[in-house]
């Protein structure tokens, strides 16, 4: 497992230098892109666009420069992102499959250490829709998104750390039944704060890792965490057998405390956590793989659906004027809210196993249909370059 | 006392089966036979004799049978004839022609999905043992392949033991299913009291789209950068066990394979931008050309991208074929094929790739490469459940021979 990567665009404060703002807009006739390849580079940025059409299309682009750059085909003005290459090495041609529409547009080159060039502006004409375009969200623009979404996590987190030493004092008392009681508030509240696919690295998989990939197991030595707690709750364990997990598990609730503070979000890593924390519900909970016998996936998919939402709410503001699926967006969130709330009964959940056939496959259609609201959050807040 | 009975293996009268296994038989078949290979030009199977087994470098057909068997024959002489009688149906099934006629005596011989002439040079077959046989039932410790071992757990697996190793393992490949179904059938009902099949899977392999390599179901052009199997020079250094020490001399002529069965979790990659995709592959979906290239055949070039603006330093196939010197000698030879088996409980397919390759060493090779790959970006998207380690024995040389000539060296 690992932290899935994100783009390593520099935030740079070069100037946005218009290469060729005062060049005419040059009007063309509605036909089949013709143009042999459009050319990115520092000084010939969008050249070669002679026959600008409108239409599907699949346009040729040609790094004629010296250094690596991405190229975008953005509207004039406004700079929406109608389609992107990243990383056109030079020399390098690559096709960008596009859908323009009558309007104005232009190259943008992006050399990787250099600044952005915006080529000359050219004319679609004809009545052809536009494919979907984007304003570019920049790393400036999750600074914040990602600063508030870190004091949800450090606020979490706190409450982890007393609800794991409540868990942890009952089975240094040896009251299992008090400790499996308190396992299920303190895991829910690590399952809160939205930590997916790895997302503290090795504290994620010290304090919440499955026994998939480990040699022997849930008899390994490197199984540790609420699911080896779990594990031994609820297969018989002794408590004198299970003080070590879990003295384990606390010692490694208050490093991920400690730590907190020197681990600065990549803000590019917040739009995929938009959907990557029901990517990974859908896929251990909901098949209840990561279940080591309390049968409380459930109850993890609701605590998931929360870090969800948070993560939405704090990127809600990017989203409103950039992403036209967001209320349909709303109403999933709520109807797996929903589905899920009604297999909770007092302090007790439906396991997995326990669904029927009908309730089970409510739930996996609505996080299924969810994922698929959430997942364009991860390209249209992907951090890019304006200036 | 034995729970097994060597006659289960149904030698011969009955065993025989289909007539016609000499190999010049199924040469000329072949050629006459493959005609209705939906690929046009598919070049024809070749013949079951020769120094190596024919499934290994041979281009792969439209569809396999990956399965693993465990050996319950009772003793090393039930061993024998257990792998006298698989060699018998290979050669048998290889060749094609007429079923054994039975007459009053028994039922049919043959299955009769293939009619009643069996279709020569459709089937390729390839046949492995696993680290498992040579434990203490047989006494075949000292004739172990010196570098097979039973496939560890890496890291990012998800091993389900009942989809991984096994005694023996069977790849048929065809192109068409039912020629591989018969085959099995026929396999099992001569075998069935020695060896029991302990996992299969059903592959199939792609036709291009548009052009060239074959794409993966993540949708990547996939084995663009294998080794060329026509260059024997090249075979001799990375394929095949040399026989020499520390290897059992016997091993001549076989080779290493690891089967990995690969879950890929496609709804999660289809909910992934292309670019991100294409970062993690470090090819261009659309033509599968390397990021700083133009066809898929272009050889990236690293060296101009120190730090990975281009293809990324963590990206498949550059963490898999770094192309520097020292990683040259852990290039393998793969042979991978998609399978399809229905959905999960959660309503996602279960779809994958039954990874395959070939080797002189598992070490130097694949685990090499492993270990280069691990915690790399697609492991997010991809699950590995099953799989094993086997060496694929030698060719059977001649219609004297068999596939347990390792057994009495």
């Amino acid at each position: 497992m690992h932290v899935r990567r994100v783009s390593t665009v520099i935030a740079s404060s070069l100037l946005f230098v218009a290469g060729c703002s005062n060049s005419g807009v040059k009007a063309a006739p509605a036909q089949p892109a013709a143009d042999p390849s459009i050319q990115i580079s520092t000084s010939h940025c969008g050249e070669g666009w002679a026959h600008p059409a409108a239409g599907s299309q699949t346009l040729s682009i040609t790094n004629t420069g010296t250094t690596t750059a991405d190229a975008d085909v953005i509207g004039v003005p406004g700079g929406a992102v109608y389609g992107e290459l990243e990383g056109v090495a030079p020399g390098v041609t690559r096709s960008l499959p596009i859908t323009l529409g009558q309007g104005t547009y232009a190259i943008r080159c992006q050399p990787e250490d250099g600044a952005l060039i915006v080529g000359p502006s050219v004319r679609v004409a004809g009545s052809a829709k536009s494919g979907p375009a984007a304003v570019p969200v920049t790393y400036n623009d999750l600074y914040g998104p990602t600063r508030e979404y870190q004091d949800y996590v450090a606020g979490g987190v706190k409450t982890l750390l007393a609800r794991t030493k409540t868990l942890v004092a009952a089975v240094d008392r040896k009251d299992l039944k008090a400790a499996k009681k308190a396992w299920l508030p303190a895991h829910l509240a690590y399952e809160k704060l939205g930590a997916a696919y790895d997302t503290f690295g090795d504290f994620g998989d010290a304090i919440d890792g499955l026994p998939q990939g480990l040699p022997k197991g849930v008899h390994d030595p490197d199984f540790a965490g609420f699911h080896r707690v779990e594990y031994g709750l609820w297969h018989g364990e002794s408590a004198a057998s299970l003080r070590s997990p879990a003295d384990r598990l606390l010692k490694d609730v208050k490093g991920l405390k400690a730590d907190l503070p020197n681990e600065d979000m990549e803000p590019g890593d917040l739009p995929l956590r938009a959907h990557e924390i029901m990517e990974n519900t859908l896929q251990f909970e909901l098949t209840e793989k990561a279940d080591q016998g309390s049968g409380t996936s459930l109850a993890t998919a609701s605590a998931n659906l929360d870090g969800t939402r948070q993560a939405v709410e704090v990127l809600r503001p990017l989203l409103k004027s950039r992403y036209t699926g967001l209320s349909q967006m709303d109403a999933d969130l709520d109807r797996v809210q929903k589905l899920l709330d009604a297999q909770k009964h007092g302090d007790s959940w439906t396991s997995v196993a326990g669904l029927g056939t009908s309730d089970r496959e409510s739930i996996d259609g609505a996080v299924g249909e969810l994922l698929e609201r959430l997942a364009p959050i991860a390209s249209i807040c992907y951090p890019r370059r304006t200036s | 006392m034995s729970g097994y009975d060597r006659r289960m293996f149904l030698r011969g009268a009955l065993a025989t089966g289909i007539a016609g296994s000499v190999a010049g038989v199924a040469a000329g078949k072949a050629v006459a036979e493959t005609s209705t290979t939906p690929e046009a030009g598919a070049p024809p199977i070749p013949p079951f004799h020769g120094p190596h087994q024919a499934g290994i470098l041979a281009p792969a057909r439209r569809r396999t049978i990956v399965a693993a068997f465990d050996v319950m024959a009772d003793g090393r002489d039930d061993l024998a004839d257990l792998l006298q009688t698989l060699t018998d149906r290979a050669r048998a099934l290889t060749s094609g022609g007429i079923p054994e006629q039975v007459g009053i005596t028994a039922p049919s011989s043959d299955s009769g999905i293939l009619g009643p002439d069996i279709p020569g040079g459709d089937l390729m077959l390839t046949v492995g043992v696993g680290a498992s046989l040579f434990d203490d039932r047989y006494g075949l410790a000292s004739r172990k392949p010196s570098r097979l071992t039973r496939m560890p757990t890496f890291p990012n697996d998800d091993l389900d033991p009942a989809w991984c190793h096994g005694d023996l393992s069977l790849q048929l490949e065809a192109d068409d299913d039912d020629t591989l179904l018969h085959a099995l059938r026929d396999i099992a009902k001569h075998t069935r009291g020695g060896m029991q099949v302990r996992w299969r899977m059903n592959g199939f392999s792609n036709p291009p789209r548009p052009t060239g390599t074959q794409r993966n179901l993540l949708g990547f052009k996939d084995g663009i950068a294998n080794p060329d199997a026509t260059k024997a020079a090249e075979m001799d250094r990375r394929v095949w066990a040399s026989g020499k020490a520390p290897e059992p001399a016997w091993t001549a002529g076989g080779s290493y394979l690891v089967v990995r069965l690969i879950r890929m979790l496609v709804e999660f990659w289809d909910r992934v931008g292309l670019d991100e995709q294409e970062k993690m592959f470090g090819r261009a979906k659309d033509t599968g050309a390397p990021l700083d290239g133009a066809h898929e055949q272009d050889a990236p070039q690293y060296q101009n991208d120190p730090e990975g603006l281009v293809i990324p330093l963590d990206s498949h196939i550059r963490r898999a074929n770094p192309r520097t010197p020292q990683t040259d000698d852990s290039r393998i030879l793969r042979r991978g094929f998609n399978y399809d088996r229905g959905m999960d409980s959660v309503g996602n397919l279960d779809v994958g790739l039954i990874f395959t390759c070939y080797q002189q060493d598992l070490q130097r090779q694949f685990e090499a490469t492993q270990k280069r790959l691990a915690d790399e970006p697609l492991v997010d998207y991809i699950s590995p459940f099953g799989g094993g380690y086997f060496f694929a024995l030698p060719g059977v040389q001649d219609s004297s021979r068999s596939f347990g000539g390792f057994l009495k060296v």
